[in-house]
Protein backbone atom coordinates (compact mmCIF):
# COMPACT_ATOMS: atom_id res chain seq x y z
CA UNK A 1 0.00 0.00 0.00
CA UNK A 2 2.70 1.95 -0.41
CA UNK A 3 1.74 4.74 -2.94
CA UNK A 4 3.71 7.82 -1.93
CA UNK A 5 7.09 7.36 -0.38
CA UNK A 6 8.74 3.99 -1.22
CA UNK A 7 11.48 4.29 1.05
CA UNK A 8 11.80 5.57 4.62
CA UNK A 9 13.30 9.31 4.30
CA UNK A 10 16.81 9.31 5.47
CA UNK A 11 18.14 6.68 2.87
CA UNK A 12 20.22 9.21 0.52
CA UNK A 13 21.50 7.95 -2.57
CA UNK A 14 25.19 8.23 -2.23
CA UNK A 15 27.70 9.33 -5.33
CA UNK A 16 31.59 8.36 -4.13
CA UNK A 17 33.76 10.93 -5.40
CA UNK A 18 36.95 10.12 -4.20
CA UNK A 19 36.17 6.25 -3.41
CA UNK A 20 34.36 5.53 -0.67
CA UNK A 21 36.23 6.46 2.67
CA UNK A 22 34.09 5.93 5.67
CA UNK A 23 34.18 6.29 9.06
CA UNK A 24 31.70 4.66 11.01
CA UNK A 25 30.36 5.13 14.81
CA UNK A 26 28.46 3.47 17.24
CA UNK A 27 25.38 3.72 14.77
CA UNK A 28 26.11 4.17 11.22
CA UNK A 29 28.45 5.53 8.81
CA UNK A 30 29.11 8.71 8.08
CA UNK A 31 30.83 8.91 4.17
CA UNK A 32 32.90 11.79 3.85
CA UNK A 33 33.50 11.83 0.48
CA UNK A 34 30.45 11.22 -1.66
CA UNK A 35 27.68 14.02 -2.73
CA UNK A 36 23.98 12.78 -1.50
CA UNK A 37 22.60 13.76 -5.03
CA UNK A 38 18.75 14.16 -4.02
CA UNK A 39 20.30 17.14 -1.81
CA UNK A 40 22.23 18.85 -4.43
CA UNK A 41 19.31 18.41 -6.70
CA UNK A 42 16.76 19.72 -4.62
CA UNK A 43 19.08 22.47 -3.44
CA UNK A 44 19.96 23.83 -7.03
CA UNK A 45 16.02 23.69 -7.61
CA UNK A 46 15.17 25.88 -4.66
CA UNK A 47 18.23 28.21 -5.40
CA UNK A 48 17.07 28.52 -8.77
CA UNK A 49 13.50 28.96 -7.63
CA UNK A 50 14.68 31.67 -4.76
CA UNK A 51 16.60 33.44 -7.00
CA UNK A 52 14.12 33.77 -10.04
CA UNK A 53 11.05 34.60 -7.39
CA UNK A 54 13.80 37.88 -6.35
CA UNK A 55 14.55 39.16 -9.55
CA UNK A 56 10.83 38.74 -10.68
CA UNK A 57 10.06 41.04 -7.72
CA UNK A 58 12.89 43.30 -8.12
CA UNK A 59 12.30 43.60 -11.90
CA UNK A 60 8.76 44.48 -11.15
CA UNK A 61 9.52 47.17 -7.95
CA UNK A 62 6.93 49.79 -8.49
CA UNK A 63 6.94 52.80 -6.08
CA UNK A 64 3.34 53.52 -6.53
CA UNK A 65 1.33 50.26 -6.62
CA UNK A 66 3.67 47.71 -5.10
CA UNK A 67 2.66 44.44 -5.81
CA UNK A 68 1.34 42.05 -3.11
CA UNK A 69 4.74 39.43 -3.09
CA UNK A 70 6.51 43.14 -3.14
CA UNK A 71 4.44 44.02 -0.12
CA UNK A 72 5.45 40.37 1.57
CA UNK A 73 9.13 41.08 1.15
CA UNK A 74 9.37 44.80 1.84
CA UNK A 75 7.14 43.30 5.12
CA UNK A 76 9.34 40.90 6.07
CA UNK A 77 12.76 42.74 5.07
CA UNK A 78 11.53 46.10 7.66
CA UNK A 79 10.59 43.27 10.32
CA UNK A 80 14.17 42.41 10.05
CA UNK A 81 15.50 45.78 10.29
CA UNK A 82 13.69 46.49 13.16
CA UNK A 83 14.86 43.43 15.01
CA UNK A 84 18.95 43.96 14.01
CA UNK A 85 18.16 47.46 15.41
CA UNK A 86 16.63 45.79 18.81
CA UNK A 87 19.77 44.23 18.91
CA UNK A 88 21.92 46.68 18.65
CA UNK A 89 23.60 45.60 15.62
CA UNK A 90 23.13 47.81 13.27
CA UNK A 91 26.79 48.84 12.41
CA UNK A 92 26.79 45.77 9.67
CA UNK A 93 25.20 46.22 6.93
CA UNK A 94 25.72 42.68 5.56
CA UNK A 95 23.57 41.14 8.41
CA UNK A 96 20.21 41.54 7.15
CA UNK A 97 20.87 40.34 3.23
CA UNK A 98 22.17 37.50 5.02
CA UNK A 99 19.36 36.81 6.98
CA UNK A 100 16.71 37.60 4.61
CA UNK A 101 18.41 35.35 2.23
CA UNK A 102 18.47 32.44 4.45
CA UNK A 103 15.26 33.04 5.34
CA UNK A 104 13.54 33.21 1.74
CA UNK A 105 16.00 29.95 0.85
CA UNK A 106 14.64 27.97 4.05
CA UNK A 107 11.09 28.89 3.03
CA UNK A 108 11.22 28.14 -0.73
CA UNK A 109 12.55 24.73 0.21
CA UNK A 110 10.24 23.62 1.99
CA UNK A 111 7.49 25.03 0.62
CA UNK A 112 8.65 23.25 -2.33
CA UNK A 113 8.21 20.15 -0.93
CA UNK A 114 4.37 20.74 -1.35
CA UNK A 115 4.15 19.79 -4.71
CA UNK A 116 4.74 16.69 -6.27
CA UNK A 117 7.44 16.80 -7.52
CA UNK A 118 9.76 13.28 -9.35
CA UNK A 119 10.51 11.71 -5.68
CA UNK A 120 14.09 9.84 -5.64
CA UNK A 121 15.42 13.14 -6.18
CA UNK A 122 13.43 15.88 -5.34
CA UNK A 123 12.63 16.05 -1.19
CA UNK A 124 12.98 19.26 0.86
CA UNK A 125 16.60 20.13 0.66
CA UNK A 126 16.84 21.22 4.43
CA UNK A 127 15.94 17.36 5.65
CA UNK A 128 19.54 16.78 5.30
CA UNK A 129 21.71 17.50 7.90
CA UNK A 130 24.16 17.98 5.83
CA UNK A 131 22.73 20.86 4.72
CA UNK A 132 21.37 22.82 7.20
CA UNK A 133 24.48 22.51 9.48
CA UNK A 134 26.61 24.20 6.29
CA UNK A 135 23.58 27.08 6.91
CA UNK A 136 24.73 27.16 10.74
CA UNK A 137 28.03 26.55 10.68
CA UNK A 138 28.26 29.82 7.79
CA UNK A 139 25.82 31.89 10.07
CA UNK A 140 28.67 31.19 12.97
CA UNK A 141 31.27 31.94 11.54
CA UNK A 142 30.24 35.37 10.04
CA UNK A 143 29.03 35.73 13.77
CA UNK A 144 32.17 34.90 15.23
CA UNK A 145 34.11 37.71 12.60
CA UNK A 146 31.65 40.25 13.11
CA UNK A 147 32.55 40.01 16.77
CA UNK A 148 36.14 40.02 16.71
CA UNK A 149 35.45 43.02 13.88
CA UNK A 150 33.43 44.21 16.73
CA UNK A 151 34.75 44.15 19.64
CA UNK A 152 38.73 43.42 18.79
CA UNK A 153 40.74 40.31 20.23
CA UNK A 154 40.37 41.20 23.90
CA UNK A 155 36.97 42.04 23.52
CA UNK A 156 36.22 38.95 21.86
CA UNK A 157 38.41 36.90 24.22
CA UNK A 158 36.83 38.79 27.35
CA UNK A 159 33.22 37.93 25.77
CA UNK A 160 34.13 34.32 27.13
CA UNK A 161 33.94 34.98 30.90
CA UNK A 162 30.25 36.32 30.63
CA UNK A 163 28.47 37.04 33.50
CA UNK A 164 30.20 40.93 33.09
CA UNK A 165 29.09 41.63 36.70
CA UNK A 166 30.49 39.00 38.58
CA UNK A 167 34.00 39.09 40.09
CA UNK A 168 37.42 37.57 38.49
CA UNK A 169 37.38 33.96 39.83
CA UNK A 170 33.16 33.62 39.36
CA UNK A 171 34.02 34.61 35.88
CA UNK A 172 37.02 32.06 34.94
CA UNK A 173 34.54 29.60 36.12
CA UNK A 174 32.51 30.73 33.38
CA UNK A 175 35.10 29.89 30.58
CA UNK A 176 34.06 26.32 29.92
CA UNK A 177 30.61 27.04 29.80
CA UNK A 178 30.84 29.90 27.32
CA UNK A 179 33.35 27.68 25.28
CA UNK A 180 30.26 24.72 25.07
CA UNK A 181 27.66 27.42 24.93
CA UNK A 182 29.11 29.11 21.30
CA UNK A 183 30.52 25.65 20.24
CA UNK A 184 26.14 24.53 20.21
CA UNK A 185 24.69 27.32 18.73
CA UNK A 186 24.99 26.16 15.12
CA UNK A 187 24.36 22.61 16.71
CA UNK A 188 20.71 23.43 17.60
CA UNK A 189 20.37 25.76 15.43
CA UNK A 190 21.06 23.06 12.13
CA UNK A 191 19.21 20.24 14.52
CA UNK A 192 15.99 22.32 14.82
CA UNK A 193 15.72 23.12 11.23
CA UNK A 194 16.45 19.62 10.27
CA UNK A 195 14.32 18.05 12.71
CA UNK A 196 11.28 19.46 12.16
CA UNK A 197 11.80 19.22 8.09
CA UNK A 198 12.69 15.30 8.57
CA UNK A 199 10.02 14.46 11.31
CA UNK A 200 7.98 15.80 8.55
CA UNK A 201 8.44 13.83 6.04
CA UNK A 202 9.02 10.31 8.13
CA UNK A 203 5.19 11.77 9.45
CA UNK A 204 4.36 11.09 5.53
CA UNK A 205 5.76 7.96 5.40
CA UNK A 206 4.05 6.50 8.52
CA UNK A 207 1.03 7.89 6.55
CA UNK A 208 1.16 6.51 3.85
CA UNK A 209 2.00 2.93 5.69
CA UNK A 210 -2.34 3.30 6.52
CA UNK A 211 -4.55 1.31 4.28
CA UNK A 212 -5.18 3.47 1.23
CA UNK A 213 -9.03 3.90 2.86
CA UNK A 214 -7.65 6.18 5.39
CA UNK A 215 -4.45 7.77 4.89
CA UNK A 216 -5.27 10.23 2.29
CA UNK A 217 -7.43 12.92 4.80
CA UNK A 218 -4.92 12.99 7.19
CA UNK A 219 -1.77 12.65 4.54
CA UNK A 220 -3.36 15.97 3.38
CA UNK A 221 -3.99 17.78 6.34
CA UNK A 222 -0.46 16.96 7.83
CA UNK A 223 1.16 18.04 5.02
CA UNK A 224 -0.58 20.97 4.18
CA UNK A 225 0.31 21.88 8.69
CA UNK A 226 3.72 20.32 8.00
CA UNK A 227 4.53 22.04 4.97
CA UNK A 228 2.83 26.30 5.57
CA UNK A 229 3.14 26.27 9.57
CA UNK A 230 6.59 24.68 10.85
CA UNK A 231 8.22 25.14 7.64
CA UNK A 232 7.75 29.07 7.65
CA UNK A 233 7.96 28.88 11.65
CA UNK A 234 10.93 27.15 11.28
CA UNK A 235 12.57 29.54 8.37
CA UNK A 236 11.21 32.69 10.42
CA UNK A 237 13.29 31.03 13.40
CA UNK A 238 16.29 30.52 11.85
CA UNK A 239 16.16 34.37 10.74
CA UNK A 240 15.04 35.54 14.43
CA UNK A 241 18.43 33.60 15.52
CA UNK A 242 20.57 34.20 13.08
CA UNK A 243 20.02 38.05 13.59
CA UNK A 244 19.79 37.51 17.81
CA UNK A 245 23.39 35.79 17.56
CA UNK A 246 24.74 38.65 15.75
CA UNK A 247 23.15 40.74 18.64
CA UNK A 248 24.63 38.23 21.15
CA UNK A 249 27.78 38.75 19.66
CA UNK A 250 29.01 42.29 20.41
CA UNK A 251 27.90 41.39 23.83
CA UNK A 252 30.10 43.44 25.72
CA UNK A 253 30.30 46.51 23.48
CA UNK A 254 28.61 48.84 25.76
CA UNK A 255 30.23 47.87 29.16
CA UNK A 256 33.55 48.63 27.27
CA UNK A 257 32.43 52.17 26.19
CA UNK A 258 30.18 53.06 29.04
CA UNK A 259 32.86 51.77 31.60
CA UNK A 260 30.94 49.71 33.57
CA UNK A 261 27.56 51.22 32.74
CA UNK A 262 25.25 47.77 33.23
CA UNK A 263 22.56 49.19 34.66
CA UNK A 264 22.28 50.89 31.19
CA UNK A 265 22.63 47.49 29.11
CA UNK A 266 20.24 45.27 31.18
CA UNK A 267 17.12 46.79 29.87
CA UNK A 268 17.86 46.87 26.74
CA UNK A 269 18.91 43.12 26.60
CA UNK A 270 15.88 41.97 29.18
CA UNK A 271 13.04 43.26 26.61
CA UNK A 272 14.03 40.71 24.36
CA UNK A 273 11.53 37.38 23.95
CA UNK A 274 13.34 34.87 22.41
CA UNK A 275 17.38 34.57 23.90
CA UNK B 1 18.57 -13.48 17.75
CA UNK B 2 21.09 -10.88 18.49
CA UNK B 3 19.76 -8.85 15.77
CA UNK B 4 16.00 -8.99 16.85
CA UNK B 5 16.74 -8.20 20.63
CA UNK B 6 19.53 -5.11 19.53
CA UNK B 7 16.29 -3.67 17.57
CA UNK B 8 13.27 -4.92 20.12
CA UNK B 9 15.80 -2.92 22.32
CA UNK B 10 16.73 0.14 19.86
CA UNK B 11 12.65 0.29 19.12
CA UNK B 12 12.28 0.76 23.22
CA UNK B 13 14.65 2.86 23.57
CA UNK B 14 13.15 5.11 21.01
CA UNK B 15 9.29 5.06 21.69
CA UNK B 16 11.02 5.92 25.77
CA UNK B 17 12.21 9.04 24.08
CA UNK B 18 9.26 9.89 22.14
CA UNK B 19 7.70 9.81 25.34
CA UNK B 20 9.51 11.79 27.12
CA UNK B 21 10.15 14.55 24.81
CA UNK B 22 6.40 14.47 24.14
CA UNK B 23 5.52 15.17 27.45
CA UNK B 24 7.65 17.94 27.53
CA UNK B 25 6.83 19.33 24.32
CA UNK B 26 3.53 19.36 26.16
CA UNK B 27 4.29 21.34 29.28
CA UNK B 28 6.12 23.84 27.18
CA UNK B 29 3.41 24.28 24.75
CA UNK B 30 0.93 25.03 28.08
CA UNK B 31 3.30 27.34 29.75
CA UNK B 32 3.65 29.73 26.81
CA UNK B 33 -0.29 29.05 26.06
CA UNK B 34 -0.89 30.27 29.78
CA UNK B 35 1.60 33.52 29.74
CA UNK B 36 -0.24 34.46 26.02
CA UNK B 37 -3.49 34.92 27.84
CA UNK B 38 -2.16 36.35 31.16
CA UNK B 39 -0.75 38.98 28.67
CA UNK B 40 -3.77 39.18 27.20
CA UNK B 41 -6.13 39.35 29.80
CA UNK B 42 -3.93 42.13 31.25
CA UNK B 43 -3.37 43.79 27.94
CA UNK B 44 -6.10 42.64 25.55
CA UNK B 45 -4.61 45.12 22.93
CA UNK B 46 -1.49 43.69 22.97
CA UNK B 47 -2.95 40.19 21.58
CA UNK B 48 -1.41 40.61 18.24
CA UNK B 49 1.49 40.61 19.28
CA UNK B 50 1.90 38.31 21.95
CA UNK B 51 -0.07 35.51 19.63
CA UNK B 52 3.07 36.07 16.91
CA UNK B 53 5.32 35.23 20.20
CA UNK B 54 3.40 32.59 21.04
CA UNK B 55 3.50 30.68 17.82
CA UNK B 56 7.25 31.65 17.58
CA UNK B 57 7.85 30.38 21.80
CA UNK B 58 6.10 27.02 20.31
CA UNK B 59 8.08 26.62 17.23
CA UNK B 60 11.36 26.52 19.40
CA UNK B 61 9.93 24.51 21.68
CA UNK B 62 8.17 22.19 19.07
CA UNK B 63 11.96 21.71 17.76
CA UNK B 64 12.67 19.37 20.51
CA UNK B 65 10.19 17.04 19.87
CA UNK B 66 10.94 16.56 16.79
CA UNK B 67 14.52 16.84 16.63
CA UNK B 68 13.94 13.66 19.25
CA UNK B 69 11.53 11.80 16.82
CA UNK B 70 14.08 12.27 13.64
CA UNK B 71 17.22 10.91 16.01
CA UNK B 72 15.30 8.57 17.31
CA UNK B 73 14.18 7.40 13.52
CA UNK B 74 17.75 7.78 13.28
CA UNK B 75 19.08 5.28 16.14
CA UNK B 76 16.63 2.88 15.36
CA UNK B 77 17.55 2.77 11.76
CA UNK B 78 21.73 2.72 12.64
CA UNK B 79 21.32 0.01 14.97
CA UNK B 80 19.71 -2.23 12.54
CA UNK B 81 22.14 -1.66 10.04
CA UNK B 82 24.95 -1.60 11.98
CA UNK B 83 23.90 -5.12 14.39
CA UNK B 84 22.61 -6.88 10.78
CA UNK B 85 25.06 -5.71 8.47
Amino acid sequence: MRYLAEAPPGTHPLVPVCGDGSFSIVVGKFYYCAFTIDTLTSTLLAVVVTLALCFLIANRLSHRVPGKLQMVLEFLLSYARGMQKDQGAEDAAFILPIAATIFVYILVANWLDFLPLPHPYFRPATADINQTFALATFVILVVQYYSLRTLGLRGYLLRFTKPFDANLAFRIGFIPINIIEELTKPISLSLRLFGNIFAGLLMVYLLTLLPIFVSPIPLILWKAFDVFFVGTIQAFIFMLLTIIYFGMAREGAEEEHHGGGHAQAAPHRGGQPVS
Amino acid sequence: MNHAIAVAGAMIAAGLALGGGAIGAAVGDGLAGSATINGVSRQPEAQGRLTTIMFLIIGLVEAMYFINLALGFYFIVGVAASVGG
